[in-house]
């Protein structure tokens, strides 16, 4: 376990490959959680309010557009599903495919890309100018364990805060697909939800909300690892921020497939 | 500690610093007298296949200023990062306040971190949080203390910086020279025995810089405190040392107290200090003084 408590102060090193960076990665991960277990009784407590603080950073602040993407997903749904099952006529059991590719896919997906865009770069950017400025060492001289002041907050939100942003996507994009869809077909809403509901079974919703957890752990920490490594000043920032983006977004298709794949044998 | 307390220490060192410095330096048996508060042995670093510092053996004692002297890219700040523990020595050990820091269980390292204080280079002030929230984030952190409390200590350290009333103040907003100052007021918030500076004169105008050199020696003064100032200024070096260290392309030249150095007849020292008073152009009879070690 020291060499993960310790694992921030590997810093300075660059982690060159990228099996360097999914080691450091799973460091940071054992150290993060680490502290969020034991920090309390070492005197290094991962603060509740910052990790409210990154929540309502996440979360909260990205409502809006969150509501617009998945209003608007929910929309293209039930456009796309009308059309190609009114190939053969069976208009009516659009809401089959878009209640569950919604709860399972789409949701934890946009969600996963839009935080990668929004938060995880911006926690990039931060560590990345954190470091450059010398406040992570200001930190560690300080005897603030850095992972736990700032890596800590970071990992619980992201992990918190994304399966609440699908679960909020789910109800916007099944609103906004009955809508169209109950006017398109002249049927009522209430029937579309009902029928909607029906077909969704409760490990749909784990499995999306499963996901959504498993995103934000990665984007937490594609950002952190990225954050932590940058090098060559205001450049540098810049580098990694949009790296952390890239990267993240990979990971979070190539591990939805993975996801996918597994949960469903 | 009570507000009570807080109070009392406020203005023993306000009255401690409106004081103009009197203190003579220490001889050399009472220097040597003193415990040792940091002891480098034998360390040796390089980057990769680099070497940068060749076998240091240093020690600085109690109340002491040392200031480690050295031209830019001689492995100041390297040695500085070791001797606070950012870079766990290769060969070689560091100790400080008589423990090694290499060898000490978590919580012991914590205690120690208490103990000392860094301010580096450029600052590195959290740039997200105002002056106050900067100075205030140690006590926050690693104490118990009650928001009215640390309040109070902030802004005691504020005030015995010459910054009280820029504490709400993002770190953007300061000069150069209010951002060392700041810094050192978050180095000594939890009261350290010892000290650390990083170039504290380095890119600050002459007036600016002499009078962080007094602020550091009162500094010493007020709160009883050991002093290691990594520095490529030789006049300020000359003012606040007790001791200076002069580093050499990783090499420590001389260890000695300041006359000594002044008067040094090693051709390297004197390249070191020469060359300085030569890039300054500074008028030639006072060259000549400096020379003469007059
Ligand atoms: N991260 C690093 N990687 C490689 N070389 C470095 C690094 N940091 C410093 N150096 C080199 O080590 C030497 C000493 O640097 P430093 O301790 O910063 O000197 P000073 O503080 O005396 O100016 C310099 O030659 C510098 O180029
Ligand atoms: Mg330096």
């Amino acid at each position: 376990m020291n060499a993960a408590v310790r694992g921030f102060e590997a810093i300075g090193r660059r982690s060159a490959g990228f099996f360097d960076q999914v080691g450091y990665g799973s460091t940071l991960l054992a150290a993060s959680i680490y502290w969020l277990l034991v920090g309390w009784r070492r005197r290094q407590p991962v603060r509740i309010r910052m990790i409210f603080h990154e929540m309502q950073q996440i979360g909260v602040a990205a409502l809006p557009i969150a509501t617009l993407l998945s209003g608007t997903i929910g929309l293209m749904l039930a456009i796309q599903s009308l059309y190609s099952l009114g190939l053969f006529g069976a208009e009516a059991y659009a809401y089959i495919g878009i209640a569950l590719s919604v709860a399972r896919e789409f949701s934890p997906l946009i969600m996963a890309i839009l935080v990668a865009g929004r938060s995880g770069s911006a926690i990039a950017a931060r560590l990345a100018t954190m470091t450059i400025n010398q406040e992570v060492d200001a930190l560690q001289v300080m005897g603030i364990n850095p992972v736990r002041y700032l890596v800590s907050p970071v990992v619980v939100a992201l992990a918190l805060m994304l399966p609440c942003l699908a679960m909020w996507a789910n109800l916007v994009s099944e609103f906004t697909a009955g809508f169209y869809v109950s006017a398109a077909l002249n049927s009522s809403f209430g029937a579309f939800v009902n029928d909607s509901l029906t077909v969704l079974k409760t490990g749909d919703i784990w499995h999306g909300i499963g996901k959504a957890t498993l995103f934000g752990v990665l984007i937490a920490l594609v950002a952190v690892v990225n954050g932590s490594t940058v090098s060559g000043g205001a450049e540098g920032v810049g580098k990694v921020t949009t790296l952390s983006v890239v990267q993240s977004i990979c990971m979070i298709v190539v591990a939805d497939m993975l996801f996918a794949y597994i949960a469903t044998r | 500690m009570t507000s009570a307390e807080s109070q009392r220490e406020a203005l023993h060192h306000i009255a401690a610093l409106r004081a103009e410095s009197t203190a003579q330096r220490p001889t050399e048996t009472e220097l040597m007298a003193r415990p040792k508060v940091v002891e480098v042995d034998h360390l040796d670093f390089s980057f990769g296949s680099r070497q940068v510092l060749y076998d240091i053996n240093l020690d600085v004692r109690a109340g002491e200023i040392m200031v480690i002297m050295g031209g830019s890219g001689s492995g100041k700040t390297t040695l500085l990062r070791h001797l606070v523990g950012l870079m766990p020595p290769q060969p070689g050990k560091v100790k400080l306040l008589n423990k090694d820091m290499g060898s000490l269980k978590p919580n012991e390292l914590l205690d120690l971190k208490r103990k000392i204080g860094v301010a580096f280079q450029f600052g590195a002030l959290f740039s997200s949080m105002t002056v106050a929230e900067n100075v205030k984030l140690p006590l926050r952190e690693l104490t118990d203390l009650g928001e009215k409390t640390m309040d109070i200590m902030a802004n005691l350290k504020l005030e015995v910086v010459n910054l009280s009333g820029f504490g709400g103040l993002m770190p953007a907003a300061l000069s150069g020279g209010m951002v060392k100052r700041a810094s050192i007021a978050r180095a000594i918030v939890m009261d350290p025995k010892l000290l650390f500076l990083d170039e504290p004169s380095s890119g600050l105008d002459p007036v600016v810089s002499s009078a962080l050199d007094d602020l550091i020696l009162k500094l010493r003064e007020a709160m009883d405190i050991s002093v290691v100032v990594v520095s490529h200024d030789i006049d300020s070096a000359f003012k606040i040392a007790d001791r200076i260290t002069v580093l050499d392309q990783g090499h420590i030249l001389a260890i000695e107290r300041v006359e000594a150095i002044r008067n040094s007849t090693n051709e390297r020292v004197q390249n070191l200090l020469n060359r300085r008073s030569v890039e300054a152009e500074v008028d030639p009879a006072e060259y000549l003084r400096r020379l003469t070690g007059d």
